[in-house]
């Protein structure tokens, strides 16, 4: 009895400073997006709630509530210490410059909310259903089939080329779990009910968007 | 006895044609509302193909709406399949994507005439 509470509280301790765990920092963060006010602008309890393009448009900005599921937590780390720009427009905006005014948090602050955004989960999105890979059928679907790059910008180059109404695919393979790209193309509507990208379910295969996720998972 | 008749038909024309403009009225609003929202990203608020993706690294450009010239190349069919079907299905670039499974035909529609309204022609 004694040795399984030791090996128990043991455990507990270890997990308290792995990498990942909810432990830490977790319930740290929550106060400080709360003491922030960080729900302003960022929804953090699902389920989506938009039904009309006037509820989509009266966010101010991107949902959180399935962050843990969408971004990798090292991206979310450096990210809320030095924020810069995801989309190249303002949310909800096609005219406005994205000015990168996002506030920014401490170091030991961003790793707390960052701990605390990772707990917020989809169960729409599961793990290890999409590998990155650059192949032949993905590239091909996001080029020439769909030209995703006519809304969301990617480098070529060197160079940032394509649309700015969407978030930028500069960086994607830092920042987004490629399980969460396959969840989003293959269920939209539990993500965004009402969003200005199309849907592609039941114009692409579930293999078509699974190349496509992967793909997309490899943009730098 | 005639006289409620008459007044009865009055008032039941005057109700239909109430009914029927406030239906159009909001057809209208829906299909300005949804080309603001998907179209404009690409055409711009006022349709002059000058949206925030119509930027220089682009291989094409978004078509004009405005332009007559331009759009009476189409029918009213074209606009149709390109809305629905993206650029591929009159042959044109996939820059434009397909929305049919994000509008419903009556709204793809609809954006059809509206569309028609921002170049004021008929087409082929």
């Amino acid at each position: 009895m004694i040795r399984t509470a030791s090996l128990a509280l043991t455990l507990f301790i270890v997990s308290i400073f792995l990498p990942g765990s909810t432990f830490a920092g977790g319930p740290e963060g929550k106060k400080i997006f709360e003491a922030k006010k960080c729900g302003a602008c960022h929804q953090v309890e699902g389920p989506a709630k938009e039904k009309t393009i006037q509820d989509q448009l009266a966010k101010k900005g991107p949902e959180l509530w399935y962050a843990g599921s969408k971004f990798k937590k090292g991206f979310l780390e450096a990210w809320l210490a030095d924020p810069k720009p995801i989309r190249p427009l303002e949310y909800n905006s096609i005219t406005k410059k994205n000015d990168g005014s996002h506030p920014k948090l401490s170091g030991k602050e961003a790793l707390d909310a960052a701990a605390y955004l990772m707990t917020l989960k989809s169960s729409a999105v599961k793990d290890g259903a999409v590998q990155p890979k650059d192949t032949p059928k993905g590239r091909a679907i996001f080029i020439k089939r769909q030209a995703c790059y006519g809304c969301h910008e990617v480098k070529v180059r060197g160079n940032a080329a394509g649309g700015l109404s969407g978030p930028s695919f500069v960086g994607v393979a830092m920042r987004l779990n490629p399980d969460w790209i396959y969840a989003y193309l293959t269920n939209p509507k539990v993500f965004k009910p009402v969003k200005d990208m199309p849907d592609y379910v039941g114009i692409l295969t579930y293999s078509e968007m699974r190349d496509l996720a992967a793909y997309a998972a490899t943009l730098n | 006895m005639p006289n409620f008749r008459y007044r009865y038909i009055l008032a039941s024309i005057a109700a239909i044609s109430l009914i029927l403009l406030s239906s159009k009225a909001s057809f209208a609003a829906a299909a300005e509302e949804n080309y603001k929202f998907y179209c404009s990203q690409c055409h711009g608020l006022e349709g002059k193909g000058d949206g925030p993706n119509a930027t220089k690294s682009q291989p094409v450009d978004p078509r004009d709406h405005t332009s007559a010239a331009e759009m009476n190349k189409l029918t009213d069919e074209d606009i149709i399949n390109s809305i629905a079907d993206g650029g591929a299905a009159t042959s044109k670039s996939t820059l434009m994507p397909p929305f049919s499974e994000t509008l419903t035909r009556q709204e793809i529609a609809a954006l059809k005439d509206y569309v028609r309204k921002l170049c004021r022609c008929k087409g082929k």
